[in-house]
């Protein structure tokens, strides 16, 4: 996991790939937590979501989860892979565990209950 | 407050996630749900199902007192026999659903739900007057551990049990010097064995069984793949697929249903009506045909019309695919092949009425 992202109380991260630009994604303790992922079902391209507005499910064999996004912004691209073979989130050499990427022009007051990645760690563990 | 079972530090040095169910702390997995899952068809599995209840009917009336409790005819069994049976309201409503074993005249053993145990009892004693019947509780005295799976018996055998009880019948064994019960019954649809066995020799067995099955390829099994597992069998769960409001013969257990018992029982009116003319609902496989798990609670549609609701509902991890459990309304042009929908999230997704068991049983039934 990279150490500059920012994450929920509900498990999603955020991270900044470009200007305006971020990943979407759920943390690893979220990927430990639900177990067999077995499916994911991700927004069409182009669709946009307000900060934590539903934008995406997983379903573990047990239960499905609503993904919120963690901040405002319209889909650029999906990852593909993760919807065609869900199981790739639990392998643990697969690093492409970002959900969709976004553009956004959210600001400051949006970011602000978002945790430092180091945060988040100390309140879940 | 919530129970354990003498297996909890186990369950924990083991390294499982622990779930709370019907009112006890359970493992609901140890690896992975579909690993665990795999085992248990490919090899063998065991599980820690202390949470059911045991209890026991003696007495001289235990027999006619069982057979008021339940539609099947409990005078059939012989020494040792067990059958699965459901305990029914006035209404035919089935209040648990049990495995009834005869141990010996006038005494039977009572394998009930957890989560049901206490309106099991107290639905009992509503209906012992007149009847010289003693019914004990002996659920907080026994662990039960099952060992399932394709080389389950073989590791029993292997433990010098030459003669493993048939099918559906129980057997007092020694295993490792502990006395015990053994029955030759589960709830993943493999061949295997249930133990039974006093709570102060379960941590004691439950190493011994691992130990032993390691050239088995034993694995301890959780909740998770138990449920899994008892799906792709279409073995009802309570309390999801079973509860007061559904009779055994919309549940499509009618075969669990005698036909020539003659004494009176509860419910038996709406029963034997409903086995005439059909229940208010019946239960049906599902496959989904477009990309979607059906899950408890989600409704069922044909022709944009509700129609019922999924009971049970997940991936099958043999099969590759997802199924369900449902209940639909009885209508005539809906069969096996049919297409009807189930709405997930706002969506209707296609599913196709199949044929249950979803996945051979590999146990005698």
């Amino acid at each position: 996991m990279n150490e500059s992202m920012l994450c929920t109380k509900t498990h999603e991260y955020v991270l900044e790939i470009d200007k305006n630009k971020y990943e979407v994604g759920i943390t690893d303790y979220a990927i430990e937590q639900l177990g067999d992922i077995v499916f994911v079902e991700l927004p069409e391209n182009g669709s946009e979501f307000a900060k934590n507005e539903v934008f995406a499910t997983i379903e573990s064999v047990k239960a499905a989860s609503e993904i919120y996004m963690p901040i405002s912004g319209k889909v650029i691209e999906i990852n593909e892979e993760i919807a065609d073979s869900p199981e790739l989130l639990n392998d643990e050499n697969y690093e492409n565990k970002w959900f969709v990427k976004i553009e956004s022009s959210a600001d400051q007051v949006e970011f602000a209950d978002l945790m430092d990645y180091s945060d988040y760690k100390e309140e879940v563990e | 407050m919530t129970k354990q079972t003498f297996l909890h530090d186990k369950h924990i040095a083991l390294g499982a996630r622990m779930v709370d169910f019907a009112g006890w702390n359970m493992p609901v997995q140890y690896s992975s749900i579909i690993d665990e899952h795999k085992t248990v068809r490919e090899a063998a599995g065991i599980f820690d199902v202390s949470h059911m209840g045991e209890i026991i009917v003696k007495g001289e009336d235990s027999l006619p007192f069982l057979n008021k409790l339940v539609p099947q005819d409990i005078a059939k069994l012989v020494d040792k026999k067990a059958v699965y049976c459901q305990m029914t309201n006035k209404n035919g409503g089935i209040i648990d659903d049990l495995i009834i074993y005869k141990l010996e005249e006038q005494k039977y053993l009572v394998i009930a739900n957890a989560s049901r145990i206490d309106d099991d009892l107290n639905w009992m004693v509503r209906n012992k007057i007149g009847f010289d019947v003693t019914i004990v509780n002996e659920s907080h005295n026994f662990s039960l551990l099952a060992v399932q799976g394709p080389k389950a018996c073989d590791l029993i055998r292997s433990l010098g049990v030459n003669v493993l009880p048939e099918f559906f019948m129980i057997k007092r064994e020694e295993l490792f010097y502990i006395n015990v019960w053994i029955s030759r019954t589960g709830y993943t649809g493999e061949d295997g064995v249930e133990i039974l066995v006093r709570n102060e020799f379960s941590e004691y067995l439950w190493d011994k069984l691992l130990e032993a099955g390691k050239s088995f390829g034993i694995k301890p099994i959780g909740l998770g793949a138990r449920d899994t597992l008892r799906l792709e069998a279409s073995l009802h769960l309570y309390g999801n697929d079973l509860d007061e409001d559904t009779t055994p013969v919309e549940a499509g257990l009618s075969w669990s249903v005698s036909k020539t018992k003659t004494e009176d029982y509860n419910g038996k009116s709406v029963i034997e009506e409903q086995l005439k003319n059909g229940g208010r609902k019946k239960l049906i496989g599902l496959k989904m045909l477009d990309k979607g798990i059906a899950r408890h609670g989600y409704d069922v549609y044909y022709e944009n019309e509700k129609i019922g609701v999924i009971t049970s509902g997940g991936i099958s991890p043999c099969r590759g695919d997802n199924i369900a459990l449902a209940y639909i309304k009885p209508l005539d042009n809906l069969t096996v092949g049919s297409t009807i929908q189930v709405m997930i999230r706002e969506k209707l997704h296609n599913a196709e009425i199949v044929k249950r068991p979803f996945v051979t049983k590999h146990n005698k039934v």
